[in-house]
Protein backbone atom coordinates (compact mmCIF):
# COMPACT_ATOMS: atom_id res chain seq x y z
CA UNK A 1 0.00 0.00 0.00
CA UNK A 2 3.12 2.26 0.52
CA UNK A 3 4.08 2.55 -3.29
CA UNK A 4 2.13 5.00 -4.18
CA UNK A 5 3.03 8.83 -2.88
CA UNK A 6 -0.85 9.28 -1.66
CA UNK A 7 -1.07 6.43 0.65
CA UNK A 8 2.14 7.32 2.17
CA UNK A 9 0.68 10.24 2.76
CA UNK A 10 -2.54 9.19 4.29
CA UNK A 11 -0.23 7.18 6.33
CA UNK A 12 1.33 9.36 8.00
CA UNK A 13 -1.22 11.68 8.28
CA UNK A 14 -3.24 9.24 10.16
CA UNK A 15 -0.28 8.64 12.08
CA UNK A 16 0.09 12.12 13.05
CA UNK A 17 -3.96 11.95 14.02
CA UNK A 18 -3.27 9.15 16.29
CA UNK A 19 -0.10 11.01 18.36
CA UNK A 20 -2.27 14.33 18.44
CA UNK A 21 -5.60 12.04 20.03
CA UNK A 22 -2.76 10.91 22.70
CA UNK A 23 -1.32 13.41 23.36
CA UNK A 24 -3.94 15.69 23.61
CA UNK A 25 -4.68 15.23 27.49
CA UNK A 26 -1.18 16.22 28.19
CA UNK A 27 -1.10 18.50 31.21
CA UNK A 28 0.91 21.78 30.34
CA UNK A 29 4.25 22.70 30.81
CA UNK A 30 5.65 26.87 30.92
CA UNK A 31 8.74 28.15 31.24
CA UNK A 32 9.82 31.92 31.82
CA UNK A 33 12.83 33.86 32.06
CA UNK A 34 12.76 36.18 35.53
CA UNK A 35 15.16 37.98 36.70
CA UNK A 36 17.57 35.18 38.20
CA UNK A 37 17.36 32.35 35.72
CA UNK A 38 14.37 30.48 34.48
CA UNK A 39 11.22 28.78 35.99
CA UNK A 40 9.83 25.42 34.66
CA UNK A 41 6.76 24.89 36.42
CA UNK A 42 3.80 22.38 36.17
CA UNK A 43 1.08 20.58 37.90
CA UNK A 44 0.48 16.75 38.46
CA UNK A 45 -0.26 14.24 40.62
CA UNK A 46 2.36 11.41 40.61
CA UNK A 47 4.90 11.40 36.99
CA UNK A 48 7.81 13.69 37.20
CA UNK A 49 7.59 15.98 34.04
CA UNK A 50 10.75 18.21 34.55
CA UNK A 51 13.84 16.86 34.69
CA UNK A 52 17.67 17.85 34.54
CA UNK A 53 19.81 16.92 31.47
CA UNK A 54 23.28 19.11 32.08
CA UNK A 55 24.06 22.09 33.77
CA UNK A 56 22.43 24.47 31.68
CA UNK A 57 19.81 22.50 30.21
CA UNK A 58 16.65 21.32 31.31
CA UNK A 59 14.21 19.70 30.23
CA UNK A 60 10.27 18.92 30.79
CA UNK A 61 7.84 16.66 28.28
CA UNK A 62 4.60 15.21 27.85
CA UNK A 63 3.78 11.75 26.07
CA UNK A 64 4.28 7.74 26.91
CA UNK A 65 6.72 7.86 29.86
CA UNK A 66 8.53 4.87 27.60
CA UNK A 67 9.24 7.56 24.79
CA UNK A 68 9.65 10.49 27.08
CA UNK A 69 12.42 7.99 28.81
CA UNK A 70 14.27 7.28 25.64
CA UNK A 71 14.54 10.38 24.38
CA UNK A 72 15.59 12.15 28.13
CA UNK A 73 18.33 9.42 28.52
CA UNK A 74 19.35 10.10 24.95
CA UNK A 75 19.49 13.78 25.60
CA UNK A 76 21.78 13.07 28.61
CA UNK A 77 23.87 10.85 27.15
CA UNK A 78 24.71 13.28 24.45
CA UNK A 79 25.26 16.05 26.39
CA UNK A 80 27.22 14.45 28.91
CA UNK A 81 29.71 12.53 26.19
CA UNK A 82 29.77 16.26 24.64
CA UNK A 83 30.25 18.14 28.35
CA UNK A 84 33.32 15.05 29.38
CA UNK A 85 35.06 14.83 26.27
CA UNK A 86 35.39 18.60 25.32
CA UNK A 87 33.92 21.05 27.83
CA UNK A 88 30.69 22.13 29.76
CA UNK A 89 30.57 25.61 27.46
CA UNK A 90 30.49 23.28 24.58
CA UNK A 91 26.96 21.46 25.40
CA UNK A 92 24.59 23.37 23.17
CA UNK A 93 20.99 22.73 23.21
CA UNK A 94 20.81 24.33 19.93
CA UNK A 95 22.98 21.67 18.77
CA UNK A 96 21.55 18.96 20.57
CA UNK A 97 17.96 20.12 19.71
CA UNK A 98 18.26 20.85 16.04
CA UNK A 99 20.96 18.10 14.95
CA UNK A 100 20.70 15.30 17.01
CA UNK A 101 17.12 15.19 18.34
CA UNK A 102 15.06 16.27 15.29
CA UNK A 103 16.28 14.06 12.50
CA UNK A 104 15.96 11.15 14.89
CA UNK A 105 12.43 11.89 16.04
CA UNK A 106 11.41 13.07 12.03
CA UNK A 107 13.21 9.43 10.82
CA UNK A 108 11.08 7.84 13.16
CA UNK A 109 8.01 9.52 13.09
CA UNK A 110 7.68 8.82 8.95
CA UNK A 111 9.17 5.11 8.60
CA UNK A 112 5.46 4.51 9.14
CA UNK A 113 6.50 0.58 9.50
CA UNK A 114 8.20 1.54 13.16
CA UNK A 115 6.94 2.90 16.00
CA UNK A 116 7.14 7.01 16.34
CA UNK A 117 7.95 8.30 19.44
CA UNK A 118 4.74 9.31 21.45
CA UNK A 119 6.49 12.53 23.06
CA UNK A 120 6.69 16.71 23.53
CA UNK A 121 9.20 18.29 24.76
CA UNK A 122 10.39 21.62 26.34
CA UNK A 123 13.89 22.50 26.32
CA UNK A 124 15.50 25.70 28.15
CA UNK A 125 18.95 26.39 28.15
CA UNK A 126 20.21 29.22 30.54
CA UNK A 127 22.95 31.81 29.03
CA UNK A 128 25.29 34.16 30.56
CA UNK A 129 22.82 36.97 29.63
CA UNK A 130 18.86 36.71 29.61
CA UNK A 131 19.25 37.93 25.72
CA UNK A 132 21.23 33.96 25.30
CA UNK A 133 18.58 31.99 27.04
CA UNK A 134 17.01 29.67 24.90
CA UNK A 135 13.39 27.79 24.98
CA UNK A 136 12.69 25.09 22.07
CA UNK A 137 10.06 23.05 21.55
CA UNK A 138 10.37 19.88 20.05
CA UNK A 139 7.64 17.59 18.48
CA UNK A 140 7.30 13.83 17.86
CA UNK A 141 7.44 14.85 13.81
CA UNK A 142 10.93 16.40 14.69
CA UNK A 143 9.22 19.94 14.24
CA UNK A 144 10.95 22.58 16.33
CA UNK A 145 9.83 26.08 17.64
CA UNK A 146 11.99 28.30 19.55
CA UNK A 147 11.18 31.80 21.40
CA UNK A 148 11.92 33.43 18.38
CA UNK A 149 14.80 36.08 17.47
CA UNK A 150 14.43 35.59 13.90
CA UNK A 151 14.33 38.24 11.09
CA UNK A 152 10.49 38.24 11.40
CA UNK A 153 9.59 37.52 15.33
CA UNK A 154 11.07 39.12 18.18
CA UNK A 155 12.62 37.50 21.27
CA UNK A 156 10.47 36.07 23.77
CA UNK A 157 11.30 35.24 27.10
CA UNK A 158 9.10 32.05 27.65
CA UNK A 159 8.33 28.47 25.93
CA UNK A 160 5.22 26.27 26.38
CA UNK A 161 4.15 23.03 26.02
CA UNK A 162 0.57 21.77 26.02
CA UNK A 163 -1.69 18.74 24.39
CA UNK A 164 -3.41 20.41 21.85
CA UNK A 165 -2.57 23.91 19.42
CA UNK A 166 -5.18 25.74 21.11
CA UNK A 167 -3.83 24.75 24.20
CA UNK A 168 -0.23 26.07 23.33
CA UNK A 169 -1.25 29.26 21.13
CA UNK A 170 -3.59 30.35 24.87
CA UNK A 171 -1.07 30.01 27.05
CA UNK A 172 1.21 31.58 24.80
CA UNK A 173 -0.69 35.09 24.10
CA UNK A 174 -1.17 34.63 27.60
CA UNK A 175 2.08 34.78 28.54
CA UNK A 176 2.83 37.47 25.98
CA UNK A 177 0.38 39.62 27.80
CA UNK A 178 0.97 38.91 31.34
CA UNK A 179 4.75 38.37 32.01
CA UNK A 180 7.06 41.03 32.37
CA UNK A 181 10.88 40.53 31.82
CA UNK A 182 12.86 41.07 35.23
CA UNK A 183 10.20 39.37 37.12
CA UNK A 184 10.68 38.25 40.62
CA UNK A 185 10.68 34.65 41.41
CA UNK A 186 7.21 35.00 43.24
CA UNK A 187 6.04 36.87 40.33
CA UNK A 188 7.33 34.13 37.65
CA UNK A 189 5.68 31.28 39.70
CA UNK A 190 2.42 33.29 39.61
CA UNK A 191 2.45 34.05 36.20
CA UNK A 192 3.14 30.47 34.90
CA UNK A 193 0.95 28.70 37.64
CA UNK A 194 -1.60 31.13 36.03
CA UNK A 195 -0.62 30.26 31.85
CA UNK A 196 -0.70 26.83 32.78
CA UNK A 197 -4.37 27.12 34.54
CA UNK A 198 -5.19 28.91 30.59
CA UNK A 199 -3.54 25.92 28.75
CA UNK A 200 -5.36 23.05 31.03
CA UNK A 201 -9.03 25.40 30.76
CA UNK A 202 -8.30 24.94 27.07
CA UNK A 203 -7.77 21.43 26.97
CA UNK A 204 -10.81 18.54 25.98
CA UNK A 205 -12.89 19.05 23.33
CA UNK A 206 -15.51 21.50 25.35
CA UNK A 207 -12.43 23.46 26.89
CA UNK A 208 -11.94 27.11 26.42
CA UNK A 209 -11.20 28.53 22.84
CA UNK A 210 -10.11 32.07 23.71
CA UNK A 211 -8.42 33.70 26.70
CA UNK A 212 -10.80 32.82 29.76
CA UNK A 213 -10.90 36.18 32.21
CA UNK A 214 -9.28 36.71 35.66
CA UNK A 215 -11.85 36.00 37.56
CA UNK A 216 -12.60 32.34 35.59
CA UNK A 217 -8.26 31.83 36.03
CA UNK A 218 -8.30 32.86 39.65
CA UNK A 219 -11.29 30.13 40.48
CA UNK A 220 -9.98 27.56 38.34
CA UNK A 221 -6.61 28.24 40.40
CA UNK A 222 -8.29 27.25 43.49
CA UNK A 223 -9.81 24.57 42.05
CA UNK A 224 -6.99 22.61 41.07
CA UNK A 225 -4.41 23.35 44.05
CA UNK A 226 -6.46 21.72 46.24
CA UNK A 227 -6.17 18.55 44.12
CA UNK A 228 -2.69 17.83 42.33
CA UNK A 229 0.68 18.99 43.08
CA UNK A 230 2.91 21.82 42.03
CA UNK A 231 6.28 20.69 40.30
CA UNK A 232 8.34 23.61 39.66
CA UNK A 233 12.55 23.70 38.88
CA UNK A 234 15.18 26.31 38.07
CA UNK A 235 18.08 27.18 36.07
CA UNK A 236 20.00 29.68 38.00
CA UNK A 237 21.87 32.25 36.13
CA UNK A 238 24.40 33.83 38.59
CA UNK A 239 24.84 29.92 40.72
CA UNK A 240 28.22 29.63 42.40
CA UNK A 241 28.42 26.26 40.89
CA UNK A 242 28.62 25.03 37.15
CA UNK A 243 25.06 23.14 37.98
CA UNK A 244 22.47 25.92 37.33
CA UNK A 245 19.20 23.30 37.62
CA UNK A 246 17.52 22.92 40.88
CA UNK A 247 14.11 21.86 41.84
CA UNK A 248 12.26 23.99 43.73
CA UNK A 249 11.45 22.92 47.79
CA UNK A 250 8.06 23.06 49.08
CA UNK A 251 8.95 25.85 50.98
CA UNK A 252 9.43 27.68 47.99
CA UNK A 253 6.32 27.11 45.83
CA UNK A 254 3.89 26.77 49.15
CA UNK A 255 2.94 30.63 48.65
CA UNK A 256 1.03 29.41 45.75
CA UNK A 257 -1.39 27.76 47.52
CA UNK B 1 27.26 14.75 19.46
CA UNK B 2 29.07 12.80 17.03
CA UNK B 3 26.47 9.79 16.52
CA UNK B 4 22.98 10.22 17.88
CA UNK B 5 21.18 7.64 15.77
CA UNK B 6 23.25 5.42 18.11
CA UNK B 7 22.17 6.74 21.39
CA UNK B 8 18.47 6.92 20.17
CA UNK B 9 18.30 3.37 18.45
CA UNK B 10 19.20 1.51 21.89
CA UNK B 11 16.55 0.05 23.77
CA UNK B 12 16.21 1.50 27.39
CA UNK B 13 17.01 -1.83 28.64
CA UNK B 14 20.21 -1.84 27.83
CA UNK B 15 20.53 1.79 29.23
CA UNK B 16 23.82 2.55 30.81
CA UNK B 17 23.70 3.65 34.03
CA UNK B 18 27.53 3.08 34.36
CA UNK B 19 29.14 6.83 33.03
CA UNK B 20 32.70 4.76 32.23
CA UNK B 21 30.69 1.95 30.47
CA UNK B 22 29.08 4.46 28.23
CA UNK B 23 32.45 6.21 27.94
CA UNK B 24 34.30 2.44 26.65
CA UNK B 25 31.43 2.01 24.24
CA UNK B 26 32.00 5.07 22.47
CA UNK B 27 35.48 4.64 22.63
CA UNK B 28 36.24 7.66 24.23
CA UNK B 29 38.21 6.44 27.56
CA UNK B 30 41.55 4.32 27.13
CA UNK B 31 41.29 1.02 27.74
CA UNK B 32 44.39 -0.73 30.17
CA UNK B 33 46.71 -2.83 29.11
CA UNK B 34 46.47 -6.48 29.89
CA UNK B 35 48.70 -7.64 32.70
CA UNK B 36 52.12 -7.83 31.28
CA UNK B 37 53.47 -11.63 31.29
CA UNK B 38 56.87 -10.97 33.09
CA UNK B 39 56.71 -8.76 36.15
CA UNK B 40 58.12 -5.36 36.15
CA UNK B 41 58.89 -2.93 33.56
CA UNK B 42 62.55 -0.93 33.85
CA UNK B 43 61.98 0.79 30.18
CA UNK B 44 59.57 2.90 31.38
CA UNK B 45 60.45 7.06 31.19
CA UNK B 46 60.30 9.08 34.24
CA UNK B 47 56.52 9.84 34.53
CA UNK B 48 55.30 13.53 35.86
CA UNK B 49 54.07 12.84 39.55
CA UNK B 50 52.33 15.13 42.53
CA UNK B 51 53.44 14.22 45.54
CA UNK B 52 52.05 14.29 49.48
CA UNK B 53 48.58 15.38 50.40
CA UNK B 54 46.62 15.33 53.36
CA UNK B 55 43.63 15.23 54.85
CA UNK B 56 41.97 14.63 58.18
CA UNK B 57 38.46 15.28 60.22
CA UNK B 58 38.64 18.38 62.30
CA UNK B 59 35.58 20.52 64.46
CA UNK B 60 34.43 21.58 60.82
CA UNK B 61 34.03 19.11 58.58
CA UNK B 62 37.39 17.38 56.66
CA UNK B 63 40.09 19.44 56.00
CA UNK B 64 41.92 18.14 52.74
CA UNK B 65 45.61 20.05 52.02
CA UNK B 66 47.64 19.26 49.06
CA UNK B 67 51.30 21.18 48.29
CA UNK B 68 51.74 22.63 44.60
CA UNK B 69 55.05 20.47 43.20
CA UNK B 70 54.97 18.25 40.43
CA UNK B 71 57.75 16.09 39.27
CA UNK B 72 59.49 13.99 37.01
CA UNK B 73 62.19 11.62 38.11
CA UNK B 74 64.37 14.55 39.72
CA UNK B 75 63.30 17.39 37.68
CA UNK B 76 60.39 19.96 39.31
CA UNK B 77 57.80 20.20 36.17
CA UNK B 78 55.82 22.51 37.96
CA UNK B 79 54.77 24.26 41.04
CA UNK B 80 51.31 24.79 40.44
CA UNK B 81 49.65 21.93 40.33
CA UNK B 82 46.74 21.88 41.72
CA UNK B 83 45.92 17.59 43.58
CA UNK B 84 42.79 18.89 45.40
CA UNK B 85 40.00 18.33 42.83
CA UNK B 86 36.43 18.57 43.51
CA UNK B 87 34.30 16.03 42.48
CA UNK B 88 30.75 16.97 43.88
CA UNK B 89 29.17 19.33 45.81
CA UNK B 90 30.07 17.69 48.77
CA UNK B 91 33.05 15.22 47.04
CA UNK B 92 36.92 16.11 47.11
CA UNK B 93 39.42 13.86 45.69
CA UNK B 94 42.67 14.12 46.30
CA UNK B 95 45.82 12.88 44.25
CA UNK B 96 48.92 11.55 44.70
CA UNK B 97 50.74 9.88 41.68
CA UNK B 98 50.34 10.86 38.55
CA UNK B 99 48.63 13.28 37.31
CA UNK B 100 47.79 12.42 33.65
CA UNK B 101 45.81 9.48 35.11
CA UNK B 102 44.11 10.97 38.07
CA UNK B 103 43.07 14.29 36.10
CA UNK B 104 41.47 11.79 33.75
CA UNK B 105 39.75 10.08 36.54
CA UNK B 106 39.01 12.83 38.43
CA UNK B 107 36.79 14.00 35.12
CA UNK B 108 35.60 10.42 34.38
CA UNK B 109 33.81 10.45 38.46
CA UNK B 110 32.64 14.07 38.29
CA UNK B 111 30.54 13.37 35.08
CA UNK B 112 29.49 9.57 36.28
CA UNK B 113 27.77 11.12 39.56
CA UNK B 114 25.81 13.46 37.68
CA UNK B 115 25.14 10.99 34.95
CA UNK B 116 24.20 8.67 37.58
CA UNK B 117 21.65 11.77 39.13
CA UNK B 118 20.76 12.70 35.90
CA UNK B 119 19.44 9.64 34.74
CA UNK B 120 18.63 7.89 37.54
CA UNK B 121 16.55 10.86 39.16
CA UNK B 122 18.63 10.07 42.64
CA UNK B 123 21.69 10.83 44.30
CA UNK B 124 24.95 8.06 44.28
CA UNK B 125 25.42 6.66 47.65
CA UNK B 126 28.35 7.75 49.65
CA UNK B 127 29.27 4.16 49.28
CA UNK B 128 28.41 3.96 45.56
CA UNK B 129 30.87 6.78 45.07
CA UNK B 130 34.15 5.46 47.01
CA UNK B 131 33.54 1.98 44.83
CA UNK B 132 33.31 3.98 41.80
CA UNK B 133 36.93 5.40 42.75
CA UNK B 134 37.72 2.01 43.37
CA UNK B 135 36.36 0.48 40.29
CA UNK B 136 38.88 3.11 38.06
CA UNK B 137 41.77 2.09 39.94
CA UNK B 138 41.16 -1.50 39.25
CA UNK B 139 40.59 -0.99 36.21
CA UNK B 140 43.92 1.35 35.52
CA UNK B 141 45.82 -1.65 37.53
CA UNK B 142 47.18 -3.17 33.65
CA UNK B 143 49.34 0.68 33.11
CA UNK B 144 50.42 0.70 36.58
CA UNK B 145 51.44 -3.23 35.96
CA UNK B 146 53.58 -1.77 32.97
CA UNK B 147 55.06 0.71 35.26
CA UNK B 148 53.19 3.76 34.18
CA UNK B 149 49.98 5.77 35.92
CA UNK B 150 49.96 5.38 39.11
CA UNK B 151 47.92 7.04 41.12
CA UNK B 152 47.20 6.76 44.85
CA UNK B 153 44.15 9.12 45.79
CA UNK B 154 42.56 10.07 49.80
CA UNK B 155 38.31 10.90 48.98
CA UNK B 156 36.43 13.01 51.19
CA UNK B 157 32.94 13.53 51.20
CA UNK B 158 29.99 14.87 53.85
CA UNK B 159 27.27 11.96 54.74
CA UNK B 160 24.12 13.50 56.07
CA UNK B 161 22.86 9.75 56.60
CA UNK B 162 26.44 9.22 58.68
CA UNK B 163 27.82 10.18 62.38
CA UNK B 164 29.89 11.94 61.83
CA UNK B 165 28.95 13.25 59.01
CA UNK B 166 32.27 13.47 57.37
CA UNK B 167 33.74 10.71 55.66
CA UNK B 168 37.38 10.14 54.69
CA UNK B 169 38.59 7.33 52.54
CA UNK B 170 42.13 6.56 51.35
CA UNK B 171 42.85 4.16 48.44
CA UNK B 172 45.82 1.70 47.35
CA UNK B 173 47.03 1.65 43.56
CA UNK B 174 44.93 -1.87 43.20
CA UNK B 175 41.61 0.45 44.21
CA UNK B 176 41.51 -1.24 47.97
CA UNK B 177 39.87 1.77 49.81
CA UNK B 178 40.38 2.19 53.39
CA UNK B 179 37.95 4.39 55.66
CA UNK B 180 39.63 6.41 58.28
CA UNK B 181 38.73 7.83 61.57
CA UNK B 182 40.73 11.14 62.22
CA UNK B 183 43.40 11.26 58.98
CA UNK B 184 45.01 9.87 55.79
CA UNK B 185 48.18 10.76 54.09
CA UNK B 186 49.40 9.71 50.55
CA UNK B 187 52.15 10.47 47.93
CA UNK B 188 55.93 10.64 48.87
CA UNK B 189 56.23 12.93 51.75
CA UNK B 190 53.66 10.67 53.48
CA UNK B 191 55.99 9.47 56.21
CA UNK B 192 56.71 13.02 57.58
CA UNK B 193 53.18 13.88 57.51
CA UNK B 194 51.43 10.78 58.91
CA UNK B 195 54.29 11.01 62.26
CA UNK B 196 52.73 14.73 62.42
CA UNK B 197 49.74 13.97 62.24
CA UNK B 198 49.89 10.60 64.90
CA UNK B 199 51.29 13.07 66.87
CA UNK B 200 48.84 16.00 66.84
CA UNK B 201 46.36 13.73 67.39
CA UNK B 202 47.81 11.80 70.83
CA UNK B 203 50.06 14.08 71.90
CA UNK B 204 48.69 17.84 70.72
CA UNK B 205 47.19 20.02 72.63
CA UNK B 206 44.29 18.74 71.49
CA UNK B 207 43.06 16.29 69.44
CA UNK B 208 42.88 16.73 65.58
CA UNK B 209 38.97 16.41 65.71
CA UNK B 210 38.42 19.39 68.26
CA UNK B 211 40.52 21.51 66.74
CA UNK B 212 38.87 25.29 65.27
CA UNK B 213 39.48 25.97 61.38
CA UNK B 214 42.28 28.46 62.07
CA UNK B 215 44.42 25.80 64.05
CA UNK B 216 43.66 23.15 61.31
CA UNK B 217 44.69 24.92 58.81
CA UNK B 218 48.36 25.59 60.74
CA UNK B 219 48.74 21.65 61.71
CA UNK B 220 48.06 21.07 57.91
CA UNK B 221 50.55 24.07 56.91
CA UNK B 222 53.16 22.56 59.26
CA UNK B 223 52.93 19.03 58.00
CA UNK B 224 53.48 20.07 54.46
CA UNK B 225 56.03 22.05 55.60
CA UNK B 226 57.84 19.51 57.47
CA UNK B 227 57.07 17.29 54.07
CA UNK B 228 59.18 19.43 52.30
CA UNK B 229 62.19 19.42 54.26
CA UNK B 230 63.22 15.98 53.46
CA UNK B 231 61.08 15.07 50.60
CA UNK B 232 62.59 16.74 47.43
CA UNK B 233 59.15 15.99 45.76
CA UNK B 234 57.50 18.15 47.75
CA UNK B 235 56.79 21.73 47.31
CA UNK B 236 55.71 22.58 50.83
CA UNK B 237 55.07 26.55 51.08
CA UNK B 238 57.20 28.45 48.73
CA UNK B 239 58.57 31.31 50.76
CA UNK B 240 59.68 33.57 47.78
CA UNK B 241 57.00 32.85 45.16
CA UNK B 242 54.43 32.83 47.94
CA UNK B 243 52.73 29.20 46.29
CA UNK B 244 50.55 28.11 49.23
CA UNK B 245 49.34 24.56 49.21
CA UNK B 246 45.65 24.08 48.13
CA UNK B 247 43.50 23.55 51.03
CA UNK B 248 40.18 23.05 50.90
CA UNK B 249 37.02 21.92 53.69
CA UNK B 250 34.30 19.91 53.15
CA UNK B 251 31.02 20.51 55.37
CA UNK B 252 27.15 19.97 55.38
CA UNK B 253 27.45 23.68 53.68
CA UNK B 254 29.56 22.24 50.84
CA UNK B 255 32.92 22.38 49.72
CA UNK B 256 34.61 25.96 50.98
CA UNK B 257 38.40 26.58 49.01
CA UNK B 258 40.88 28.73 51.66
CA UNK B 259 41.65 32.05 50.10
CA UNK B 260 45.72 32.22 49.86
CA UNK B 261 45.62 35.45 51.59
CA UNK B 262 43.61 33.78 54.84
CA UNK B 263 46.71 30.73 54.27
CA UNK B 264 49.13 33.42 53.84
CA UNK B 265 48.12 34.84 57.02
CA UNK B 266 48.08 31.95 59.37
CA UNK B 267 51.24 30.75 57.81
CA UNK B 268 53.22 33.76 59.02
CA UNK B 269 51.17 33.63 62.28
CA UNK B 270 51.97 30.06 63.31
CA UNK B 271 54.52 28.10 60.73
CA UNK B 272 56.87 30.50 59.79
Amino acid sequence: MIEEPYRWVEAVANRREYIEAQLAGGSPIAAVGYREGILFLTLGRTRQKLFEIYDRVAMGAIGHPGDIERLRMAAIELASTEGFTRSAADVSLRRLAYYSLSPVLKAAFEQIYGAPYLARMLFAEIGERPEDDLFLRVDYDGAIATNGATFSETQQDFGVLSGTRVSTELMESYLKQEHKSGATLQEALDVTLNAWIVGHMALGEDGARELPGNEAIAAERKNQLTTIGVEATILERNATVAIRYRPLTEEEIRPLN
Amino acid sequence: MESPIVALAESPADGVIDFAGLLRRKGLLAAAPGFPSSAGNFGAPAQTQATTILAFKFQGGVLVAGDRRATAGNTVVYDRADKVLEIDRHSIMAIAGVPATAWEMARVLEHSFQFFRRTQLQEMSVDGKVRALSKLLRDNFGFVMQGVGMVVPIFATHDPGADPAARLYFYDAMGANFEVTDYAATGSGSPAVRGILYYENNWGKKPLLKLNEDEAVTVALRALDTAAESDTATGGVDRNARIFPVIKIVSSKGITTLADKQIAALFKKGVA
